[in-house]
């Protein structure tokens, strides 16, 4: 009798940590929805500060960026750095013609965040809205890398 | 000791650090900001796959964004290689789902931890420059790697000569404004 007193403890007490665990776990994978506002840029340029490295100024050398395989990012209006994942839900992104196109564009975009290790990976499905390049920074740094 | 001896020893000593693991390819610094020099192995992975759980059997064959899965779990984010303006998945993806030996430089910056990888080591293997897009593209075009024209790439691409001559320098040429 008590063998089996004991047996129903330890399975209750598995079973209320299992219930306990649950949601931590679910979570741990599972991706935030969000709307950003931001700029299609460089992330190398932009986190090594070699350069000025948004708007027009930059915008040859982002295209050369993305077409070397380098990952492409959104800096958001926060301030934040998003490493896009998925746009329009295709995954094939490095290298993509079709991004290659929107570098500099600031867009407003909704997808599954992802967060790991410092990084902010965002999975796109769906382009809101495109204004096209909005940030003149040439005006100021001209043209960034070479002055050509 | 005369010269012929000393460029022999000398000779020797250059191939030995280019042979040895464990002594060569060390990163160079590039002074970049909390920049840290470092050698670690890791797991060449998909970045969805271990964020997402969708795992193409070849890392989505060179299109998806690779990662670098440590066994203490961090997945570290390759996003410059050794070229110029180019980025590390041509150098990763033959090794994809295999543990490799990645030799560069930790950049720390707006609270982002990236990596420049410079060098890459595959399991029994020896260490190879990471610099494989400009090799890539130079084979594309007839070109070896050390040829002006595929060292200068970015200026002679035909994808971004095209991307250019639409939008000009500026992104701005529909607008009416170029440089």
């Amino acid at each position: 009798m008590l063998r089996v007193r004991k047996y129903l403890l330890y399975s209750a007490a598995i079973a209320l940590s299992a219930l306990l665990m649950a949601p931590w776990a679910a979570h741990a994978g599972q991706p935030k929805r969000v709307t950003v506002t931001g700029e299609i840029i460089d992330p190398w340029c932009y986190l090594s500060d070699i350069m000025w490295a948004t708007g027009s100024a930059h915008h040859q050398c982002a295209v050369w960026c993305a077409r070397g395989g380098i990952p492409v990012g959104i800096l958001g209006d926060d301030e934040q750095v998003y490493i896009v994942l998925k746009m329009q839900n295709d995954p094939d992104v490095i290298g993509h013609h079709g991004i290659l196109r929107m570098q500099s564009n600031e867009v407003v975009v909704e997808g599954d965040l992802y967060e790991r290790d410092s990084i902010k990976y965002l999975a796109i499905d769906t382009i809101i809205d495109d204004h096209g390049i909005v940030n003149h920074s040439h005006d100021e740094f001209d043209i960034q890398p070479f002055g050509e | 000791m005369n010269k012929t001896y000393i460029s022999f020893v000398a000779g020797l000593f250059a191939l030995a650090l280019f042979t040895l693991p464990g002594v060569a390819a060390a990163a160079d610094s590039w002074g970049l900001p909390g920049e840290e020099e470092v050698r670690f192995d890791a797991k060449v992975t998909d970045v969805l796959c271990v964020l997402s759980g969708d795992c193409p059997p070849d890392c989505g064959a060179g299109k998806r964004v690779l990662g670098l899965l440590k066994a203490d779990g961090e997945l570290v984010l390759p996003v410059k290689n050794g070229g110029p303006f180019t980025g590390a998945v041509a150098d990763l993806l033959p090794y994809c789902g295999t543990t490799v030996t990645a030799d560069g430089l930790f950049t720390i910056n707006y609270g982002v931890k990236t990596f420049a990888m410079q060098f890459v080591k595959p399991q029994e293997a020896k260490w190879r420059r990471a610099n494989q897009f400009v090799k890539d593209w130079a084979a594309a075009h007839g070109l070896d790697a050390k040829d002006k024209k595929a060292r200068r790439w970015f200026r002679n691409d035909e994808t971004i000569v095209e991307i250019i001559g639409e939008q000009g320098k500026l992104g701005l040429k529909d607008k009416g404004i170029e440089p």
